[in-house]
Protein backbone atom coordinates (compact mmCIF):
# COMPACT_ATOMS: atom_id res chain seq x y z
CA UNK A 1 0.00 0.00 0.00
CA UNK A 2 1.49 3.30 -0.91
CA UNK A 3 1.78 6.17 2.11
CA UNK A 4 1.96 9.36 1.78
CA UNK A 5 5.65 10.39 2.14
CA UNK A 6 8.07 13.08 1.10
CA UNK A 7 9.93 12.79 -1.46
CA UNK A 8 13.29 13.33 -1.38
CA UNK A 9 14.93 16.98 -2.42
CA UNK A 10 18.17 18.08 -4.48
CA UNK A 11 19.24 19.65 -1.22
CA UNK A 12 18.90 16.27 0.62
CA UNK A 13 21.13 14.63 -1.70
CA UNK A 14 23.77 17.35 -1.58
CA UNK A 15 23.59 17.10 2.08
CA UNK A 16 24.58 13.22 1.37
CA UNK A 17 27.57 14.37 -0.62
CA UNK A 18 28.46 16.77 1.69
CA UNK A 19 28.39 13.91 4.52
CA UNK A 20 30.13 11.18 2.10
CA UNK A 21 33.63 12.88 2.74
CA UNK A 22 33.42 11.44 6.46
CA UNK A 23 32.08 8.55 5.50
CA UNK A 24 35.21 6.83 6.73
CA UNK A 25 36.06 8.58 9.58
CA UNK A 26 35.26 5.94 12.47
CA UNK A 27 36.92 3.32 9.85
CA UNK A 28 37.29 0.04 12.06
CA UNK A 29 38.25 -3.73 11.25
CA UNK A 30 34.68 -4.89 12.53
CA UNK A 31 32.29 -2.85 10.99
CA UNK A 32 34.75 -0.72 8.22
CA UNK A 33 32.09 2.18 6.79
CA UNK A 34 29.05 0.93 8.57
CA UNK A 35 28.37 4.04 10.82
CA UNK A 36 29.81 6.36 8.06
CA UNK A 37 26.81 5.16 5.99
CA UNK A 38 24.38 5.76 8.74
CA UNK A 39 25.71 8.94 9.45
CA UNK A 40 25.75 10.02 5.33
CA UNK A 41 22.77 9.41 5.12
CA UNK A 42 20.98 10.98 7.79
CA UNK A 43 19.44 13.88 5.72
CA UNK A 44 17.27 11.83 3.59
CA UNK A 45 16.19 9.62 6.78
CA UNK A 46 15.59 13.00 8.36
CA UNK A 47 13.21 13.82 5.40
CA UNK A 48 11.46 10.63 4.98
CA UNK A 49 10.89 9.58 8.39
CA UNK A 50 9.87 12.48 10.54
CA UNK A 51 8.53 10.10 13.25
CA UNK A 52 11.48 9.10 15.99
CA UNK A 53 10.64 6.21 16.39
CA UNK A 54 10.89 5.06 12.40
CA UNK A 55 13.68 7.33 12.60
CA UNK A 56 15.85 5.35 14.59
CA UNK A 57 14.92 1.94 13.34
CA UNK A 58 15.96 3.28 9.88
CA UNK A 59 19.33 4.76 11.30
CA UNK A 60 20.03 1.59 12.73
CA UNK A 61 19.61 -0.63 9.70
CA UNK A 62 22.28 0.77 7.58
CA UNK A 63 24.87 0.74 10.77
CA UNK A 64 24.98 -3.09 9.39
CA UNK A 65 28.27 -4.35 7.89
CA UNK A 66 29.39 -2.14 5.27
CA UNK A 67 32.63 -1.26 2.84
CA UNK A 68 33.10 -0.59 -0.55
CA UNK A 69 35.36 1.90 -2.24
CA UNK A 70 35.14 5.13 -0.58
CA UNK A 71 34.32 7.09 -3.47
CA UNK A 72 32.00 4.66 -5.09
CA UNK A 73 30.03 4.55 -1.74
CA UNK A 74 28.80 7.48 -3.56
CA UNK A 75 26.70 5.61 -5.82
CA UNK A 76 25.49 2.95 -3.22
CA UNK A 77 24.49 5.88 -1.16
CA UNK A 78 22.26 7.44 -3.70
CA UNK A 79 20.39 4.01 -4.56
CA UNK A 80 20.14 3.56 -0.83
CA UNK A 81 18.26 7.04 -0.93
CA UNK A 82 15.94 6.24 -3.90
CA UNK A 83 15.57 2.57 -1.69
CA UNK A 84 14.36 4.15 1.08
CA UNK A 85 11.94 6.92 -0.41
CA UNK A 86 10.16 3.95 -2.18
CA UNK A 87 10.06 2.15 1.00
CA UNK A 88 8.50 5.09 2.72
CA UNK A 89 6.28 5.71 -0.02
CA UNK A 90 5.53 1.57 0.40
CA UNK A 91 6.61 0.55 -2.94
CA UNK A 92 9.67 -1.76 -1.75
CA UNK A 93 10.73 -3.26 2.20
CA UNK A 94 13.19 -3.05 4.39
CA UNK A 95 14.45 -6.16 3.01
CA UNK A 96 14.74 -4.54 -0.25
CA UNK A 97 16.97 -1.59 0.39
CA UNK A 98 19.67 -4.50 2.83
CA UNK A 99 19.77 -6.61 -0.65
CA UNK A 100 20.64 -3.50 -2.18
CA UNK A 101 23.63 -2.09 -0.60
CA UNK A 102 24.63 -6.34 0.04
CA UNK A 103 24.60 -6.56 -3.91
CA UNK A 104 26.64 -3.27 -4.73
CA UNK A 105 29.35 -3.04 -1.90
CA UNK A 106 31.78 -5.96 -3.38
CA UNK A 107 31.28 -5.23 -7.20
CA UNK A 108 31.76 -1.19 -6.51
CA UNK A 109 34.72 -1.52 -4.28
CA UNK A 110 36.54 -3.81 -6.80
CA UNK A 111 36.03 -1.49 -9.66
CA UNK A 112 36.58 1.68 -7.54
CA UNK A 113 40.03 0.05 -6.26
CA UNK A 114 41.12 -0.85 -9.64
CA UNK A 115 39.94 2.24 -10.99
CA UNK A 116 40.83 4.96 -8.35
CA UNK A 117 43.66 3.49 -6.11
CA UNK A 118 45.04 1.25 -9.22
CA UNK A 119 45.11 3.40 -12.31
CA UNK A 120 44.41 7.16 -11.66
CA UNK A 121 46.63 7.93 -8.49
CA UNK A 122 49.79 6.45 -10.11
CA UNK A 123 48.45 8.65 -13.30
CA UNK A 124 48.41 11.07 -11.46
CA UNK A 125 51.33 10.92 -9.29
CA UNK A 126 53.98 9.93 -12.24
CA UNK A 127 52.96 12.95 -14.35
CA UNK A 128 53.35 15.12 -10.59
CA UNK A 129 56.75 13.00 -10.06
CA UNK A 130 58.21 13.56 -13.37
CA UNK A 131 57.36 17.49 -13.69
CA UNK A 132 58.76 17.62 -10.01
CA UNK A 133 62.15 16.04 -11.55
CA UNK A 134 62.25 18.89 -13.70
CA UNK A 135 62.83 21.22 -10.52
CA UNK A 136 59.03 22.32 -11.09
CA UNK A 137 57.56 24.04 -7.73
CA UNK A 138 54.43 23.67 -9.09
CA UNK A 139 54.09 19.62 -9.13
CA UNK A 140 52.08 19.02 -5.98
CA UNK A 141 49.57 21.32 -7.42
CA UNK A 142 49.06 19.30 -10.94
CA UNK A 143 48.81 16.18 -8.69
CA UNK A 144 45.93 17.65 -6.92
CA UNK A 145 44.05 19.11 -9.99
CA UNK A 146 44.53 16.12 -11.70
CA UNK A 147 43.29 13.62 -9.29
CA UNK A 148 40.63 15.69 -7.72
CA UNK A 149 39.13 17.16 -10.96
CA UNK A 150 37.55 13.37 -11.25
CA UNK A 151 37.62 12.10 -7.92
CA UNK A 152 35.07 15.17 -6.47
CA UNK A 153 33.21 15.49 -10.43
CA UNK A 154 32.55 11.90 -9.63
CA UNK A 155 31.78 11.72 -6.27
CA UNK A 156 28.93 14.44 -6.67
CA UNK A 157 27.47 13.47 -9.94
CA UNK A 158 27.16 9.17 -8.53
CA UNK A 159 25.27 10.34 -5.86
CA UNK A 160 22.41 11.36 -8.29
CA UNK A 161 23.36 8.90 -10.93
CA UNK A 162 22.53 6.41 -8.33
CA UNK A 163 19.64 7.78 -7.10
CA UNK A 164 18.30 8.48 -10.74
CA UNK A 165 19.01 4.81 -12.27
CA UNK A 166 17.88 3.18 -8.70
CA UNK A 167 21.29 0.99 -8.46
CA UNK A 168 21.92 0.17 -11.76
CA UNK A 169 25.26 -0.93 -12.33
CA UNK A 170 24.68 -1.92 -15.70
CA UNK A 171 23.73 1.96 -16.21
CA UNK A 172 26.80 3.11 -14.05
CA UNK A 173 29.08 1.37 -16.19
CA UNK A 174 27.31 2.77 -19.53
CA UNK A 175 27.73 6.55 -18.38
CA UNK A 176 31.17 5.82 -17.18
CA UNK A 177 33.35 2.78 -18.66
CA UNK A 178 35.57 2.97 -15.63
CA UNK A 179 37.23 -0.26 -17.40
CA UNK A 180 38.43 1.52 -20.47
CA UNK A 181 39.37 4.61 -18.70
CA UNK A 182 41.40 2.56 -16.34
CA UNK A 183 43.45 0.75 -18.59
CA UNK A 184 43.95 4.41 -20.28
CA UNK A 185 45.54 5.66 -17.29
CA UNK A 186 47.61 2.96 -16.70
CA UNK A 187 49.40 2.84 -19.83
CA UNK A 188 49.63 6.99 -20.04
CA UNK A 189 51.33 6.15 -16.35
CA UNK A 190 53.56 3.51 -18.23
CA UNK A 191 54.56 6.13 -20.66
CA UNK A 192 55.31 8.81 -18.61
CA UNK A 193 57.55 6.74 -15.92
CA UNK A 194 59.71 5.37 -19.36
CA UNK A 195 59.83 9.20 -19.55
CA UNK A 196 61.27 9.87 -16.20
CA UNK A 197 63.98 7.16 -16.88
CA UNK A 198 64.98 8.31 -20.17
CA UNK A 199 65.25 12.53 -19.52
CA UNK A 200 67.43 11.11 -16.10
CA UNK A 201 70.36 13.60 -17.73
CA UNK A 202 67.94 16.60 -17.77
CA UNK A 203 66.95 16.23 -14.30
CA UNK A 204 66.73 19.14 -11.26
CA UNK A 205 70.13 19.52 -10.22
CA UNK A 206 69.01 18.30 -6.55
CA UNK A 207 68.05 14.62 -8.42
CA UNK A 208 71.18 15.21 -10.83
CA UNK A 209 73.92 11.52 -10.53
CA UNK A 210 77.19 13.53 -9.46
CA UNK A 211 78.29 10.86 -12.12
CA UNK A 212 80.56 12.07 -15.08
CA UNK A 213 79.14 9.84 -17.90
CA UNK A 214 77.47 11.07 -20.86
CA UNK A 215 73.43 11.64 -21.45
CA UNK A 216 73.10 8.90 -23.58
CA UNK A 217 75.17 6.35 -21.46
CA UNK A 218 73.49 7.92 -18.10
CA UNK A 219 69.97 7.05 -19.37
CA UNK A 220 70.98 3.69 -20.65
CA UNK A 221 72.33 2.71 -17.24
CA UNK A 222 69.18 4.17 -15.65
CA UNK A 223 66.97 2.32 -17.72
CA UNK A 224 69.02 -1.09 -17.09
CA UNK A 225 69.38 -0.64 -13.40
CA UNK A 226 64.87 0.65 -13.36
CA UNK A 227 64.57 -2.82 -15.27
CA UNK A 228 66.63 -4.64 -13.37
CA UNK A 229 64.67 -3.27 -9.99
CA UNK A 230 61.27 -4.40 -11.46
CA UNK A 231 62.87 -7.86 -12.05
CA UNK A 232 63.89 -7.83 -8.78
CA UNK A 233 60.33 -7.04 -7.65
CA UNK A 234 58.84 -9.14 -9.68
CA UNK A 235 60.58 -12.12 -8.17
CA UNK A 236 59.58 -10.83 -4.53
CA UNK A 237 62.26 -8.20 -3.22
CA UNK A 238 60.19 -5.67 -1.53
CA UNK A 239 60.49 -1.37 -2.10
CA UNK A 240 62.01 -1.64 1.54
CA UNK A 241 64.64 -3.87 0.97
CA UNK A 242 65.35 -2.67 -2.15
CA UNK A 243 65.77 0.80 -0.56
CA UNK A 244 68.54 -0.82 2.16
CA UNK A 245 70.30 -2.49 -1.18
CA UNK A 246 70.46 0.39 -2.70
CA UNK A 247 72.06 2.66 0.20
CA UNK A 248 74.65 -0.09 0.76
CA UNK A 249 75.88 0.21 -2.75
CA UNK A 250 75.54 3.61 -2.71
CA UNK A 251 78.22 3.69 0.31
CA UNK A 252 80.49 1.08 -1.35
CA UNK A 253 80.20 3.43 -4.40
CA UNK A 254 81.35 6.28 -2.37
CA UNK A 255 84.06 4.51 -0.46
CA UNK A 256 85.46 3.42 -3.10
CA UNK A 257 85.83 7.05 -4.75
CA UNK A 258 83.12 6.77 -7.31
CA UNK A 259 81.23 9.25 -5.99
CA UNK B 1 74.13 24.11 21.38
CA UNK B 2 71.61 21.82 22.98
CA UNK B 3 69.96 18.79 20.86
CA UNK B 4 66.05 20.01 21.44
CA UNK B 5 66.11 23.67 22.81
CA UNK B 6 62.81 25.36 22.99
CA UNK B 7 62.57 26.46 19.56
CA UNK B 8 63.37 23.11 18.25
CA UNK B 9 60.69 21.04 20.53
CA UNK B 10 58.07 23.88 19.10
CA UNK B 11 58.61 23.07 15.84
CA UNK B 12 59.23 18.95 16.25
CA UNK B 13 55.10 20.27 17.60
CA UNK B 14 54.45 21.95 14.89
CA UNK B 15 55.66 19.22 12.35
CA UNK B 16 53.17 16.80 14.52
CA UNK B 17 50.52 18.81 13.90
CA UNK B 18 51.14 19.19 10.36
CA UNK B 19 50.88 15.45 10.32
CA UNK B 20 47.74 14.84 12.76
CA UNK B 21 46.09 16.90 10.46
CA UNK B 22 47.15 16.01 7.11
CA UNK B 23 46.91 12.75 8.24
CA UNK B 24 42.97 12.98 8.37
CA UNK B 25 42.64 13.25 4.66
CA UNK B 26 44.64 9.98 4.17
CA UNK B 27 41.53 7.77 5.53
CA UNK B 28 39.19 9.60 7.39
CA UNK B 29 38.68 12.78 5.55
CA UNK B 30 38.29 13.79 2.04
CA UNK B 31 40.41 11.77 0.42
CA UNK B 32 41.72 14.76 -1.55
CA UNK B 33 44.78 13.15 -1.38
CA UNK B 34 46.54 16.09 0.12
CA UNK B 35 48.07 13.33 2.09
CA UNK B 36 49.94 11.48 -0.79
CA UNK B 37 53.81 12.24 -0.25
CA UNK B 38 54.08 14.22 -3.10
CA UNK B 39 51.82 16.86 -1.91
CA UNK B 40 52.64 16.50 2.05
CA UNK B 41 56.21 16.60 1.50
CA UNK B 42 56.33 20.10 -0.20
CA UNK B 43 53.92 21.60 2.24
CA UNK B 44 55.34 20.40 5.35
CA UNK B 45 58.86 21.49 4.24
CA UNK B 46 57.02 25.13 3.07
CA UNK B 47 55.69 25.47 6.26
CA UNK B 48 59.12 24.61 8.27
CA UNK B 49 61.27 26.56 5.68
CA UNK B 50 62.66 23.97 3.37
CA UNK B 51 60.98 23.54 0.76
CA UNK B 52 63.92 21.45 -1.28
CA UNK B 53 63.96 18.26 1.56
CA UNK B 54 60.28 18.29 1.57
CA UNK B 55 59.99 18.27 -2.53
CA UNK B 56 62.62 15.70 -2.96
CA UNK B 57 61.09 13.40 -0.11
CA UNK B 58 57.53 13.54 -1.49
CA UNK B 59 58.67 12.87 -4.86
CA UNK B 60 60.68 10.46 -4.36
CA UNK B 61 58.32 8.24 -1.83
CA UNK B 62 55.23 8.84 -3.25
CA UNK B 63 56.31 6.95 -6.87
CA UNK B 64 57.65 3.54 -4.29
CA UNK B 65 54.28 3.77 -2.32
CA UNK B 66 51.61 5.51 -4.97
CA UNK B 67 50.05 1.59 -5.55
CA UNK B 68 50.43 0.35 -1.97
CA UNK B 69 46.73 0.19 -1.84
CA UNK B 70 44.06 0.13 0.94
CA UNK B 71 41.92 -2.64 -0.13
CA UNK B 72 39.37 -4.63 1.86
CA UNK B 73 41.11 -4.40 5.40
CA UNK B 74 44.17 -4.61 4.34
CA UNK B 75 46.17 -1.17 6.15
CA UNK B 76 49.08 -0.19 3.56
CA UNK B 77 52.22 1.54 5.00
CA UNK B 78 51.37 5.27 6.44
CA UNK B 79 53.48 6.95 3.67
CA UNK B 80 52.07 10.49 5.27
CA UNK B 81 53.47 10.30 8.50
CA UNK B 82 56.63 8.78 6.74
CA UNK B 83 56.79 11.86 3.96
CA UNK B 84 55.92 14.61 7.08
CA UNK B 85 58.38 13.18 9.65
CA UNK B 86 61.49 12.53 6.82
CA UNK B 87 60.48 16.24 5.68
CA UNK B 88 60.59 17.42 9.21
CA UNK B 89 63.49 15.55 10.44
CA UNK B 90 65.63 17.07 7.66
CA UNK B 91 64.36 20.44 7.96
CA UNK B 92 64.91 20.63 11.50
CA UNK B 93 68.01 18.35 11.67
CA UNK B 94 69.96 20.59 8.66
CA UNK B 95 72.56 23.32 9.21
CA UNK B 96 71.07 24.76 5.76
CA UNK B 97 68.20 24.06 3.93
CA UNK B 98 68.08 21.46 0.90
CA UNK B 99 71.13 19.41 2.44
CA UNK B 100 70.74 16.72 0.02
CA UNK B 101 72.83 14.07 2.39
CA UNK B 102 70.60 15.00 5.45
CA UNK B 103 67.50 14.34 2.58
CA UNK B 104 69.19 10.87 1.94
CA UNK B 105 69.57 9.33 5.37
CA UNK B 106 65.82 10.88 6.56
CA UNK B 107 64.73 8.96 3.18
CA UNK B 108 66.76 5.67 4.44
CA UNK B 109 64.65 6.58 7.87
CA UNK B 110 61.45 6.10 6.63
CA UNK B 111 62.46 2.61 6.08
CA UNK B 112 61.95 2.09 9.44
CA UNK B 113 59.54 3.86 9.76
CA UNK B 114 57.00 1.67 7.67
CA UNK B 115 56.75 -1.06 10.59
CA UNK B 116 55.96 1.36 13.13
CA UNK B 117 53.21 3.18 11.13
CA UNK B 118 51.63 -0.06 10.07
CA UNK B 119 51.62 -1.25 13.24
CA UNK B 120 49.74 2.50 15.04
CA UNK B 121 47.42 2.10 12.35
CA UNK B 122 46.19 -1.58 13.07
CA UNK B 123 45.80 -0.49 16.65
CA UNK B 124 43.91 2.32 16.01
CA UNK B 125 41.29 0.74 14.05
CA UNK B 126 40.96 -1.90 15.92
CA UNK B 127 40.04 0.33 19.30
CA UNK B 128 37.91 2.00 16.46
CA UNK B 129 35.56 -0.93 16.73
CA UNK B 130 34.10 -0.15 19.77
CA UNK B 131 32.72 3.50 18.09
CA UNK B 132 29.17 1.88 17.04
CA UNK B 133 28.27 0.75 20.30
CA UNK B 134 28.91 3.94 21.44
CA UNK B 135 26.83 5.61 19.06
CA UNK B 136 23.74 3.87 20.90
CA UNK B 137 21.16 5.05 23.31
CA UNK B 138 20.53 3.63 26.76
CA UNK B 139 17.68 1.88 24.87
CA UNK B 140 20.13 0.50 22.72
CA UNK B 141 18.34 2.16 19.81
CA UNK B 142 20.74 4.89 17.75
CA UNK B 143 19.88 8.50 17.86
CA UNK B 144 20.96 11.05 14.88
CA UNK B 145 23.13 13.22 17.85
CA UNK B 146 24.80 9.76 19.08
CA UNK B 147 25.82 8.41 15.75
CA UNK B 148 26.86 11.93 14.50
CA UNK B 149 29.05 12.83 17.49
CA UNK B 150 30.62 9.33 18.24
CA UNK B 151 31.26 8.79 13.84
CA UNK B 152 33.19 12.29 14.37
CA UNK B 153 34.76 11.26 17.23
CA UNK B 154 36.40 8.84 14.95
CA UNK B 155 38.69 12.18 13.27
CA UNK B 156 40.41 12.32 16.44
CA UNK B 157 41.71 9.01 17.15
CA UNK B 158 42.94 9.31 13.61
CA UNK B 159 44.05 13.32 14.20
CA UNK B 160 46.11 11.90 17.33
CA UNK B 161 47.70 8.66 15.59
CA UNK B 162 49.36 10.72 13.01
CA UNK B 163 50.45 13.33 15.39
CA UNK B 164 51.65 11.04 18.14
CA UNK B 165 53.37 8.63 15.47
CA UNK B 166 55.12 11.82 14.13
CA UNK B 167 56.04 13.23 17.33
CA UNK B 168 57.92 10.30 18.10
CA UNK B 169 59.22 9.69 14.86
CA UNK B 170 60.60 13.40 14.27
CA UNK B 171 62.45 13.07 17.86
CA UNK B 172 64.41 10.09 17.37
CA UNK B 173 65.00 10.71 13.82
CA UNK B 174 66.60 14.13 14.91
CA UNK B 175 68.78 12.51 17.33
CA UNK B 176 69.38 9.88 14.71
CA UNK B 177 70.64 12.89 12.26
CA UNK B 178 72.86 14.47 15.02
CA UNK B 179 74.94 11.23 14.90
CA UNK B 180 74.64 11.02 11.05
CA UNK B 181 75.99 14.69 10.89
CA UNK B 182 79.30 13.88 12.61
CA UNK B 183 79.89 10.85 10.31
CA UNK B 184 82.98 11.16 7.68
CA UNK B 185 82.28 12.70 4.11
CA UNK B 186 82.23 9.50 2.27
CA UNK B 187 78.69 8.74 4.43
CA UNK B 188 77.19 11.58 3.07
CA UNK B 189 78.56 11.44 -0.61
CA UNK B 190 76.82 8.69 -0.38
CA UNK B 191 73.60 9.23 1.02
CA UNK B 192 73.46 12.23 -1.46
CA UNK B 193 73.79 9.37 -4.52
CA UNK B 194 71.34 7.59 -2.62
CA UNK B 195 68.96 10.29 -3.69
CA UNK B 196 69.62 10.05 -7.10
CA UNK B 197 69.01 6.58 -7.24
CA UNK B 198 65.57 6.74 -5.71
CA UNK B 199 63.23 8.19 -8.06
CA UNK B 200 64.22 5.23 -10.33
CA UNK B 201 62.75 2.61 -7.78
CA UNK B 202 59.82 4.79 -7.78
CA UNK B 203 59.67 4.12 -11.51
CA UNK B 204 60.51 0.56 -11.48
CA UNK B 205 57.70 0.08 -8.15
CA UNK B 206 55.36 1.76 -10.73
CA UNK B 207 56.08 -0.19 -13.65
CA UNK B 208 55.98 -3.69 -11.81
CA UNK B 209 52.33 -3.03 -10.65
CA UNK B 210 50.94 -1.95 -13.78
CA UNK B 211 52.40 -4.20 -16.09
CA UNK B 212 52.97 -7.80 -16.23
CA UNK B 213 56.26 -7.51 -18.32
CA UNK B 214 59.28 -6.49 -17.34
CA UNK B 215 60.23 -5.02 -20.60
CA UNK B 216 57.00 -3.41 -21.18
CA UNK B 217 56.37 -1.70 -24.41
CA UNK B 218 54.54 1.33 -23.47
CA UNK B 219 57.43 2.06 -20.59
CA UNK B 220 59.86 1.67 -23.43
CA UNK B 221 58.20 3.60 -25.73
CA UNK B 222 58.05 6.35 -23.28
CA UNK B 223 62.26 5.78 -22.33
CA UNK B 224 63.05 6.56 -25.92
CA UNK B 225 60.54 9.31 -26.16
CA UNK B 226 62.00 11.04 -23.31
CA UNK B 227 65.49 10.40 -24.12
CA UNK B 228 65.49 11.14 -27.78
CA UNK B 229 63.42 14.23 -27.23
CA UNK B 230 66.02 15.89 -24.75
CA UNK B 231 69.16 14.57 -25.88
CA UNK B 232 69.00 14.64 -29.35
CA UNK B 233 65.99 17.59 -29.80
CA UNK B 234 67.05 19.12 -26.37
CA UNK B 235 63.50 19.64 -26.18
CA UNK B 236 62.63 21.13 -22.80
CA UNK B 237 61.65 18.42 -20.15
CA UNK B 238 58.02 19.10 -19.73
CA UNK B 239 57.40 19.16 -23.68
CA UNK B 240 59.06 15.41 -23.48
CA UNK B 241 56.94 14.36 -20.28
CA UNK B 242 53.61 15.77 -22.56
CA UNK B 243 55.07 14.01 -25.90
CA UNK B 244 55.42 10.87 -23.83
CA UNK B 245 52.18 11.23 -22.31
CA UNK B 246 50.55 11.80 -26.20
CA UNK B 247 52.85 8.42 -26.82
CA UNK B 248 51.26 6.67 -24.63
CA UNK B 249 47.89 8.20 -25.38
CA UNK B 250 48.28 6.79 -29.41
CA UNK B 251 49.23 3.29 -28.17
CA UNK B 252 45.60 3.28 -26.29
CA UNK B 253 44.15 4.40 -29.67
CA UNK B 254 45.63 2.04 -32.00
CA UNK B 255 45.44 -0.92 -29.39
CA UNK B 256 42.11 -0.25 -28.74
CA UNK B 257 42.72 -0.15 -24.65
Amino acid sequence: MAHNAAAIRTVDLLGVFWRSFFIQASWSYDRLQSLGFAFALIPVLRRLYPDREVFAGRLAAHMEYFNTQPYLASFVLGAAAKAEEDRASGRNTTADVVELKKTLMAPLGALGDSFFWGSLKPFAASAAVAVLLTGAWWAPLLFLVLYNIVHVGLRLSLVFVGYETEGDVVALMSRYNFTRLARRYKVLSLAIVGCIVGTLSAWGPVFRAPLSVSPPLLATAGLALTLGMIALLRAGASPVKIMIGLSAACLILAWGGFA
Amino acid sequence: MMLFDTHTIMQVLFAALISGIVGLDRTALGQFMISQPVVAGPLTGWLLGDVTAGLVIGGTLELIWVLDMPIGTFVPADSTVAAVAATAIAALGSTTPGQLPVIGFCLLLTVAMVPVTMYADHLMRQRNAQIPELALSADGRPTESGVTVWHLAGLIAFFLKAFLLCLGLVSAGLVLVSGFLALPPSVHRAMSLFVTFLPLLGAASVARKLSMNTLDRTLLIGFLIGAVSVQLFHVPEIAAIVLAAGGGWMGTRFHGA
